[in-house]
């Protein structure tokens, strides 16, 4: 059934996912208030950079400065001020929300039943998410694990000294798209369709689109080498008698070794030319040690590799691109 | 050139106001939240508040009634006279009760003065005998050093102020022993003083009780001195939670971790705690000027039915074990009755409470107080629910005859083999090399053949166990094996399709089906019945005689006859409005005259109906009933009757002729019945068998070659407990989540996905749930077929029965309560538990009242109205306490007690109506007869109490109470003489020595009209003399220093009488016609 709006609004109104509510307001808030100062401040720096006088009264010509301000800011009461509205506000919005909302809890388990949709807490429903696009051990551990580690590498991977303190667009241009990518658009995203979008089954509802627990789909995701009908055949006459049962699996294995390298081959050419699209990148990008640059390619090519998946799953309707025994991505 | 400046964009700006607006916000937030706390999630607090203020006004207005009515009590005649015998005793005990009271008084002095110096010696003298104990024994010289301490401290004085009496006191000085005499005797001499002192006061006691009944029964509830300390109460009434807890070791109420439960349920529903509303009073919303409908707001009813605390106390169950509900919860009516979607356990509403009884109940057939569930119960039973869904408990004779024959087959195959492995064993034995070997193998032949004989014996019992299963195991619709004897083919179509519209009561559910399933159906029936048996041509007889026999007879207790609102009789078994159109004439000749006659008995083994043919092949004569029968074939226990409940009335054959003749004369002339020539088409029977099997026609009827299908619905025993994602609502299930119904229309108790709302939904129409759902193969639909609930009067379906079977289910739930909460009685409530469900099976309560408050369906009819209340089948609330056991047996097994002449009633053959033979199975009639005697508190087995025999004066003066004219006996009671019983209307005496039990024929005589009300037995034949009954006609003057008691005399006179003796006395009382006394 369209036009469900009682659906929507059975979903948007459910105490589990307020948070989730409220990060569709607050996200765009936040980017549309950070560009704004950005915007400002990036002009006092372009005004600054092309005045050197001024410049000299600065105390330093990369951060934003008009005359008459003052030169440092004591942390008390300056900073403190603020720290203590925050405290305040957020009690506050603390103990409205437990006042008007219960805890979502429901009923004991009973491992007998299921629930449906069985769905992550909103956090993590971005994990569950990419559960459709990569086998458990991938998504459900590998990526975890190297997002994780990717984002404690961020400092270590970062050359460039600019940007402490203020917003700026102008002096951290590839930090931002980055990050805009990767948390606004892969992981808010994916919380958000696994919230939203996901029903029972785990089946794509459109907004509006009422959640039929009896709804059934027909749909064939197929794997690469499927598509390309690799089955080993030829690969058997060369084989020992003893092996020809597994050809199929080893020639499937082998196969998918290089559209993997082939990704990460294309993504770190594509990233190494993005890289060096501006002078101001470039200068940041020489300064960078071999493991350093490696390990951010690396990075990028694995975030990049997730809305590529998603575009293979859900247009072309590609499964797996290399299966092996083990792990399939 | 001037450059744009500002002042610094963070240290510039002042943030007082927008900090003074967050800390303002803070505040309200505070403030909110203590609000919250303190009333927002305690609304009981309002309700108590609420209460308290109605409830004193309420009481105000009670208790200045209440003094009223005391004031006019008060001044009555009666009570001055007990209040005056109740001064007058104490003042005539007063001297002597003063003096022991004095004497009382000075003991306790005297007690008090030795006390704390016997104290202080008893605590020195222990402490010093301690100090002997933990020397070793060997250490003789130390542990004689320490027991002279002992001996110093026990010759150690006191000095005692010692009272005398009257102020005067002595001083005395006292050891530890004369304390300890001086304490003992006080004690003793006190406790003797207080016994004296209440000889003394017993007069006054009885007054004060006399006087205390008085008033309690002038003055029932509560003294208006009890209401005002109730008002006091309730002034100072302080608002707090109340909760109940109760924490059984082990228990999982509330099914919260196993911590018990706690229920906070009179917190809010404050009058049903017995502290603020004494269980002596009822407390209405009306009485606190509350209106009763729709006032949510105050729940301040006491318990509408507080006889249930009686065996359901408070303390031991809470609240929520029997409603449902969340006992914890208290911040909002809908969280409290758990009507939110985690709460698994809801607050039953209020069509469906005594859901909660059936918790425990579960094996009960009839549950006292919950009539709804009763009702539930029953309709599920009688309307054949049974015939497709299995619940553990009911009519599972089926699936216990089924292990039964497995057993004897598992047995039979190990007897088989013996006989294979014993003469192998011996020859064995025979070409063994040594004798150890051969004596081995000798003894294991010899085991053998000891095993196989226990076999037998094994196999003895299990036969007669399963001929008695297969008596009790009853089927719910008609057999189809004898339909080309019994029906008009073309009818069978015609019936299959309009189901409801033929007979509107009939008990047979409307399947839903396409014409070629009606056909193929129709054509498998027809062809599976039995061939080739005809039934001799019967002549017609005689139908007003018929008329006459059905509606005197009593088969208007379970059948009912007429159409639309001319029906009269019971809705236990068919309406027999239409029957004429249907049935065979021989046939019915053959039912009404016994209805579990079968045309071919059925072998169980074989699997297959028994031909003469097979009894032939044997020479055996073609004879099966209930004595003849085993198996031609292989001896096992043949199905030689039909599998009806319907009883045998024991008609004879002009009789039997007469009422057919009547019944084939009921149906509608106008009525046509299109040929069915397809019904002879092998191929269309071949097809319907799968269907009939697909629609589970087996589980209700007994057809040929189907006759061990299973049932093939869900079973429902645990029903209430499905999860509801088990529950398929199918399209509809968005409608029931947003509490849209079926109709459209908004669901007044909002959203219905609950069981609850399935079961209705379900029940109202079984193919619901196929609503928009595409398919287009009849055998894909739900088979459900739609039960027939529907009201004749009003042609709707009737609401309380789709509530009485919704409440059997909601109740039908996995144990959740310990096992100790279960009602599984071991005593005799045992015995009453299983008899009512025989009573229930066989319609027992149409025809007898056995219930204090039982109806029977008979006595509404209109044959049994005013002077004709007489001809009412006997009442047998006492019947356990009235008869002897043996006897009983003997008459269950055949009520006419007599193998030849059975056209009759055993006891009352002055009765029109018939007790009929059931056929009753031995477990059954052992069941039954537990259950008369545990009615009626009886021990068992019975032992006839030693009766003298009666001495030859005392023969003589029973014989003149038997024809005094004040009590002309035998004017009612038959004889046994033709002409004299026409006009009878109570038993023959000469039954009463081997059917009555002595002490209640004595109640009997004394005062009938306390043991069954309205009996036409007379009362007051006897009256009370000091300790005896005496007779209350003239006596003859010789036997007036008669000094035993007369009614004993009497009865132990009948118990021995003759018929001779009877016809004697006949003659002799004949001229005696006053009217009985005490009538």
């Amino acid at each position: 059934m369209w036009w469900d709006w009682h659906q929507i609004w059975e979903v948007a109104s459910a105490p589990d996912n307020v948070p989730i509510v409220a990060l569709l307001f607050f996200i765009p808030f936040y980017c549309w208030l950070a560009f704004r100062e950005a915007k400002k401040n990036d002009e006092l720096i372009a005004k600054l950079e092309a005045d050197p006088a001024a410049a000299k009264t600065a105390h330093r010509k990369t951060q934003p400065y008009e005359k008459g301000w003052d030169r440092e800011v004591h942390t008390w009461p300056y900073l403190m001020r603020v720290e203590l509205l925050a405290a305040i506000l957020v009690t506050v919005l603390l103990m409205v929300w437990s006042l008007t909302l219960n805890a979502p809890l429901e009923e004991p388990s009973n491992p007998n039943v299921t629930m449906n949709p069985a769905k992550a807490p909103w956090y993590f429903l971005g994990l569950q998410e990419m559960l459709v696009y990569f086998d458990p051990w991938i998504a459900g551990v590998v990526m975890p694990t190297i997002i994780i580690v990717g984002l404690m590498a961020i400092p270590y991977i970062d050359e460039n000294p600019l940007g402490n303190g203020y917003y700026t667009y102008r002096q951290r241009k590839f930090s931002i798209w980055t990050f805009l990518l990767g948390f606004i658009g892969l992981w808010v995203l994916m919380i958000v369709i696994g919230t939203f979008i996901r029903g029972p089954g785990w089946m794509w509802f459109w907004p509006t689109q009422t959640w039929d627990a009896s709804r059934v789909d027909f749909a064939v995701n197929r794997n690469l080498d499927d598509v390309l009908r690799i089955d080993g055949a030829w690969m058997a006459h060369l084989m020992p008698g003893s092996w020809k049962p597994f050809s199929g699996l080893i020639a499937r294995g082998i196969f998918g070794i290089f559209p993997v390298t082939f990704y990460f081959l294309a993504s770190g050419y594509f990233m190494n030319w993005l890289a060096n699209r501006t002078a101001f990148s470039r200068k940041i990008y020489k300064r960078m040690s071999l493991l350093q640059t490696v390990t951010m390619l690396m990075l990028l090519a694995l975030m990049l590799s997730l809305p590529l998946k998603i575009l293979l799953r859900l247009v072309f309707r590609i499964h797996y691109v290399w299966e092996t025994p083990w792990f399939s991505v | 050139m001037p450059e744009p400046s500002g002042p610094d964009p963070i240290t510039g700006k002042s943030w007082s106001t927008i900090m003074l607006v967050s800390t303002f916000l803070l505040m309200l937030t505070v403030a909110w939240s203590l609000w919250s706390e303190f009333f927002g999630l305690r609304p009981w607090r309002a309700y108590q508040r609420d209460f308290a203020s109605a409830y004193q006004d309420f009481l105000g207005k009670q208790i200045a009634a209440q003094t009223k009515a005391e004031a006019a009590v008060y001044s009555s005649p009666e009570y001055k006279k007990l209040k005056a015998d109740l001064d007058a005793a104490q003042q005539s005990a007063k001297p002597k009760d003063d003096e022991f009271a004095r004497r009382i008084a000075l003991a306790d002095l005297q007690r008090t003065a030795i006390t704390p110096a016997f104290q202080s010696a008893r605590g020195q003298v222990g402490a010093l005998i301690y100090q002997v104990e933990i020397i070793p024994e060997s250490n003789k010289s130390a542990r004689d050093s320490a027991k002279k301490d002992v001996d110093g401290a026990k010759a150690e004085t006191y000095e005692v102020e010692y009272p005398l009496g009257d102020g005067k006191t002595e001083i005395r000085k006292m050891n530890y022993d004369q304390l300890n005499a001086g304490f003992t005797d006080l004690m003793a001499l006190k406790a003797s003083l207080v016994a004296q002192q209440a000889e003394v006061d017993s007069s006054v006691k009885i007054a004060q009780i006399k006087l205390n009944e008085f008033v309690k029964e002038k003055l029932p509830g509560p003294s208006a001195a009890g209401l005002q300390n109730l008002r006091n109460a309730m002034s100072t009434f302080k608002i707090d939670m109340h909760q109940i807890n109760v924490n059984p070791p082990g228990a999982m109420l509330n099914y919260v971790g196993g911590i018990g439960l706690v229920d906070r349920c009179q917190s809010c529903h404050i009058a049903m705690d017995p502290l603020v509303v004494p269980v002596t009073m009822t407390l209405t919303k009306a009485d606190l000027g509350r209106t009763m409908a729709a006032s949510h707001d105050a729940p301040f009813t006491s318990h509408p039915d507080q006889d249930l605390f009686n065996w359901h106390p408070l303390e031991k169950f809470g609240c929520s074990p029997c409603h449902g509900g969340n006992g914890r919860a208290l911040d909002s009516a809908e969280r409290g009755h758990g009507r939110y979607e985690h709460w698994l356990w809801p607050l039953n509403y209020r069509e469906n409470f005594t859901a909660g009884c059936q918790n425990c109940h579960a094996s009960d057939m009839v549950t006292e107080h919950a009539e709804v569930l009763n009702r539930g119960r029953s309709l599920y039973r009688t309307r054949g629910c049974i015939g497709c869904h299995k619940y553990s408990g009911f009519d599972d004779e089926n699936e216990r005859l089924t292990t039964t024959r497995q057993q004897i087959m598992q047995l039979e195959s190990t007897k088989h083999d013996y006989s294979i492995e014993i003469p192998r064993l011996n020859h064995q034995a025979d070409i063994a090399p040594d004798n150890d070997t051969a004596h081995k193998l000798n003894a294991r032949a010899t085991s053998l053949t000891i095993e196989s004989s226990k076999i037998d014996a094994q196999l003895q019992t299990l036969e007669s166990v399963s001929s008695s299963l297969m008596r009790e195991s009853k089927r719910v619709g008609p057999d189809l094996k004898e339909v080309r004897m019994k029906l008009r083919k073309e009818w069978i179509p015609v019936w299959l399709t309009q189901t409801h519209t033929f007979r509107p009561t009939t008990k047979m559910p409307q399947f839903r089906l396409e014409q070629d399933e009606v056909q193929k159906i129709a054509a498998f029936i027809w062809q599976q019945g039995i061939a080739g048996q005809k039934l001799n041509p019967v002549a017609p007889g005689n139908a007003g005689h018929g008329k006459e026999l059905v509606e005197s007879r009593g088969c208007l207790s379970c059948h009912s006859i007429g159409e639309d609102s001319k029906t009269i009789g019971g809705d236990f078994a068919a309406n027999l409005s239409r029957i004429g159109e249907k049935e065979n004439y021989e046939y019915l000749v053959r039912w009404v005259h016994n209805p579990r006659e079968r045309t071919l008995p059925y072998c169980p083994f074989e699997k297959k109906d028994i031909t003469p043919e097979d009894y032939k092949k044997h020479r055996l004569p073609f004879q099966f009933d209930l004595d003849h029968s085993r198996c031609p074939n292989d001896g096992h226990q043949l199905e030689v009757q039909q599998p009806t409940i319907m009883p045998s009335l024991r008609l004879s054959d002009e009789d039997s002729r007469d009422v057919a003749t009547y019944l084939m004369a009921q149906k509608h002339t106008n009525a046509t019945y299109p040929p069915a020539p397809y019904m002879d088409d092998p191929k269309l029977a071949a097809a319907g068998r799968a269907l009939v099997q697909h629609y589970g026609c087996a589980g209700c009827h007994e057809i040929t070659g189907l006759e061990d299908e299973g049932r093939i619905g869900t079973e429902l025993t645990n029903e209430g407990s499905k999860p509801i994602e088990r529950l398929d609502f199918a399209r509809y299930t968005e409608d029931a989540k947003r509490g849209m119904l079926i109709n459209g229309k908004t669901s007044p108790r909002g959203p219905w996905y609950d069981s609850k709302g399935f079961f209705e939904a379900k029940l109202n129409d079984p193919a619901v749930f196929d609503h928009a759902k595409f398919k287009p193969d009849p055998m894909d639909r739900l088979r459900m077929p739609a039960p027939n609930l529907t009201d004749p009067k009003t042609h709707q379906i009737d609401k309380n029965d789709v509530d009485a079977l919704v409440t059997f289910l909601l109740g039908s739930v996995d144990p959740q309560l310990p096992t100790e909460y279960m009602y599984r009685p071991a005593d005799r409530r045992h015995a009453i538990q299983e008899g009512w469900w025989i009573v229930t099976k066989y319609n027992c309560i149409g025809c007898h009242q056995i219930g204090i408050d039982q109806k029977t369906t008979m006595q509404d009819l209109p044959f049994y109205q005013a002077e004709n209340k007489a001809n009412l089948p006997p009442v047998l609330t006492s019947e356990g306490a009235r008869v002897n056991p043996e006897w009983l047996k003997r008459f269950l097994a055949n009520p006419s007690l007599s193998t030849t002449d059975t056209n009759k009633n055993g006891v009352r053959n002055y009765l029109q109506v018939r007790m009929p033979t059931f056929s009753l199975a031995d477990n059954e009639i052992r069941k039954l007869v537990l259950f008369f005697e545990a009615l009626s508190s009886q021990e068992e087995p019975y032992i006839a109490p030693k009766s003298e025999s009666l001495t030859n004066t005392e023969t003589t003066f029973a014989r003149a109470l038997f024809t005094n004219p004040a009590a002309p006996c035998l004017k009612c009671h038959a004889t046994g003489d033709p002409a004299h019983d026409k006009n009878a209307t109570a038993p023959n005496f000469t039954l009463a020595a081997e059917r009555l039990r002595e002490p209640w024929a004595e109640r009997w005589v004394t005062d009938p009209a306390k043991i069954i009300p309205g009996t036409s037995m007379p009362s007051g034949l006897f009256r009370r003399e000091g300790d005896r009954w005496v007779f209350t006609g003239a006596i003859p003057s010789e036997f007036r220093s008669y000094a035993g008691d007369h009614a004993n005399l009497m009865v132990r006179y009948l118990m021995g009488i003759t018929p001779d003796e009877q016809r004697r006395l006949q003659g002799r009382s004949s001229g005696g016609g006053a009217s009985p006394p005490g009538k």
